[in-house]
């Protein structure tokens, strides 16, 4: 029970890390306003001018962010369909965090998008008009409307921490109709997770075959739930220490298990793929290719599963944040390996991203990570509930 | 206590609810997908262009009326390559073992089945039944996704401009509804170019293949690859030469396609599932917690 209490207040002892937390705060706070900045600069003056793209190089680094930022939000779903689909109840206490790293980051993800859009000013153009034989239009809607499902997978958290009758009534509902929101919430999150690996098909000529195949779909999905995990085990952790609760070894233990297995499964799926369309050697004969790919697999997949799997490794105290890290990274690595790395290009194509297309990415992560420190410290990130009929 | 199994019911019923209503709303999703806009049979007696390299001069005459009839900025700038200010242009590529260059005029080759209108995430690009493939300026929001499915490198996207959107040859819509052909055709002084429906222009380029076998190659390209196209070419030397792509006779998007007209079932059976899975561990759930109730010494649940 002693690991249960409820730690709320920052006691006075605490000053020390407050002013670390100040730090941080400042920090992002910079990092926001000056990738904010370089935000506007861009809406006003036009990709040109703005960035490194150019036709032969249309996607960089804003669309490799976007498309690892929709699997490392992947949280969210993975999370609520672990609990309140599977009801696995003794994940319960990382579900909040998890739920609200998704939120912070399908915001980002739009944010993202806008930028990278010759025609911000039409975002919303996919409501009107359709295709729905693009991935990106199905992407589109998908991401619309699971990111109204997370605003309500969030509401209870704020609505908990107001009290007034409306929101005791507001919290009623909300109860009854999470168990419908987590379903769709899924639903639309298999469809999209897997749609962005769809997206690739569409290029095989511009995309090597260490990355081009037809089980993209499903590689993307199921690499999103492993980053999905990780980010939870991250999440949950990090909750915990802003909030200075004990993280209970349960729970993180559990989330790295599962997280493991995925991982196994990704990488059984990854080099399986590659043997049956007899491509294998390409991972030491196709140059550059060969060594992106390396570095995605050893560096993001096969050290991670021997931190997890060789008992030794895993009862090292910072394998439950490195391990989790070295996965989130292999996740990223594919996405722009695919968006970028993996790319088919002439010779004398070549991009290097424009500074301010890493200042107002830098900017969106940083306001993403703000808007999460800031929702688990003021928001009902830990159900109080429990404690209280405990 | 005794409340719980009705609440789970009536969870289940809701649950239920909305996974039917899903299957439905993804069903009438799916029966909206008619095929007609991106794998859906393209005529094969569209209009079409034939491109014979072995005339081609490079007198630049097609590429500079083009740039008049789009009001394209620099009007009398040779252009080098494929850009918002040029929808066309020839390719001068040297040749090893002599002085002249093979001249290949490049431009949007206007796909029987083209994977950018497949792609457009707005359906901003289409295949007219008439063989061009058209662009709405008015839907395009700039994605570029377009950029990465054409197999031939053409949408290209105004980067200089902050509302900027993609440019390309669009067959000369306008003037065939005019009754007229293209520019580029109409201001070609060599005889290079060649304008008609498909079919008479993959005969024609046939026959002359059979009547000049020294000349040309035995190949018409655009006749097959990335599952046809309407600009066909005809060329003295291999087409690898050219620079144009070397493509199988599949469609680009046929992979793409197949999976995204499963959509509907995917997400019929994800949701299914998901409440099918939801209601049956909540049972489960419950019938641990009677058990429990019924032993109340039971205590090893604690933390
Ligand atoms: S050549 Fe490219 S832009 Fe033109 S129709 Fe084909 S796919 Fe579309
Ligand atoms: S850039 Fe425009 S035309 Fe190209 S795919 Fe996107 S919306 Fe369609
Ligand atoms: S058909 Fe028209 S738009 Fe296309 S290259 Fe010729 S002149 Fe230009």
């Amino acid at each position: 029970m002693a690991t249960n209490l409820n730690i709320e207040q920052p006691s006075s002892s605490a000053a020390v890390p407050l002013l670390n937390r100040r730090m941080a705060m400042a920090l992002l706070g910079l990092m926001v306003l000056v990738g904010g900045l370089a935000g506007i600069i861009r809406l006003f003056a036009g990709l040109g001018r703005t960035t490194a793209l150019i036709d032969a190089y249309p996607w960089g680094i804003w669309i490799g962010f976007d498309f690892t930022l929709i699997a490392f939000a992947g949280a969210g779903f993975t999370m609520a369909g672990l609990v309140h689909v599977l009801h696995q109840h003794k994940y319960h206490d990382a579900v909040r965090p998890a739920i609200l790293a998704g939120l912070a980051g399908y915001v980002a993800v739009l944010l993202l998008l806008v930028l990278d859009l010759g025609r911000p000013d039409r975002f919303y153009h996919f409501i009107f008009f359709w295709n729905i034989h693009s991935p990106l239009f199905e992407i589109s809607w998908c991401v619309l409307l699971y990111t109204t499902v997370l605003l309500l997978e969030v509401s209870p958290f704020l609505l908990e921490r107001i009290n007034r009758p409306v929101s005791e009534k507001l919290l009623r509902v909300s109860h009854g109709i999470m168990p419908v929101v987590a379903v769709v919430g899924v639903t639309l999150s298999s469809l999209h997770q897997s749609t962005l690996g769809t997206l690739y098909l569409n290029m095989p000529h511009r995309l090597h075959a260490l990355w081009y195949s037809p089980a993209l779909p499903v590689l993307f999905f199921v690499s999103s739930i492993m980053a999905g995990l990780c980010l939870a085990t991250l999440a949950y952790g990090g909750a915990s220490y802003v909030l200075r609760r004990p993280a209970k070894r349960a729970i993180v233990d559990g989330l790295l298990r599962l997280a493991g297995w995925l991982a196994l499964i990704y990488l059984a799926l990854k080099l399986g793929d590659l043997l049956v369309s007899g491509e294998l050697a390409l991972i030491w004969s196709a140059g550059a290719y060969s060594a992106w790919w390396w570095l995605e697999m050893s560096l993001g997949l096969i050290l991670p599963l021997a931190l997890l799997f060789i008992p030794a490794l895993r009862r090292r105290p910072w394998t439950p944040v490195v391990a989790p890290l070295l996965l989130l990274f292999g996740v990223m690595m594919n996405r722009f390996n695919a968006t970028m790395f993996g790319q088919i290009l002439q010779p004398e194509v070549s991009y290097s991203p424009h500074l301010l297309e890493w200042l107002s990415t830098i900017g969106i992560i940083g306001a993403a990570v703000m808007a999460w420190l800031l929702g688990v410290r003021f928001l009902a990130i830990f159900e109080q509930k429990k404690a209280a009929h405990e | 206590m005794t409340a719980q199994p009705t609440l789970s019911r009536r969870d289940f019923l809701k649950t239920a609810g909305v996974g039917a209503a899903a299957v439905t709303a993804t069903c009438v999703l799916g029966s909206q997908a008619s095929p007609a806009l991106a794998s859906g049979p393209a005529s094969e007696n569209g209009w079409a262009m034939l491109i014979d390299t072995t005339r081609c001069t490079g007198c630049q005459s097609c590429a500079l009326a083009c740039k008049e009839v789009k009001s394209r900025p620099n009007p009398t700038v040779e252009p080098t390559a494929l850009s918002s200010e040029a929808y066309t242009f020839i390719d001068l590529r040297p040749q090893a073992d002599s002085e002249a260059t093979i001249n290949v005029k490049r431009q949007c080759m206007h796909c029987q089945h083209p994977a950018c209108v497949s792609a457009c995430t707005v359906g901003a690009l289409r295949k007219t039944a008439d063989g061009p493939v058209t662009y709405d300026d008015k839907k395009c929001i700039g994605c570029r996704y377009c950029q990465y499915a054409c197999p031939f490198g053409v949408p290209t996207y105004d980067w200089n401009n902050p509302l900027g959107l993609i440019h390309k040859c669009d067959l000369c819509v306008q003037r065939l509804a005019e009754g007229e052909r293209p520019a580029c055709v109409a201001s070609c002084p060599a005889g290079a170019l060649h304008f008609g429906r498909r079919t008479d222009m993959i005969a024609q380029a046939r026959a002359r293949i059979r009547s000049n076998q020294r000349r040309y190659v035995d190949k018409v390209y655009g006749e097959h690859e990335a599952g046809g196209t309407s600009m066909l070419y005809l060329s003295g030397v291999p087409f690898s030469q050219l620079g144009l792509p070397e493509l199988g006779e599949q469609t680009i998007s046929h992979q793409a396609e197949a999976v995204m007209a499963k959509t509907p079932l995917v997400a019929a059976s994800v949701a299914t599932l998901a409440t099918g899975l939801y209601w049956l561990l909540k049972r489960r759930d419950l019938k641990l917690n009677e058990a429990q109730v019924t032993l109340p010494q039971e205590d090893s649940h604690g933390h």
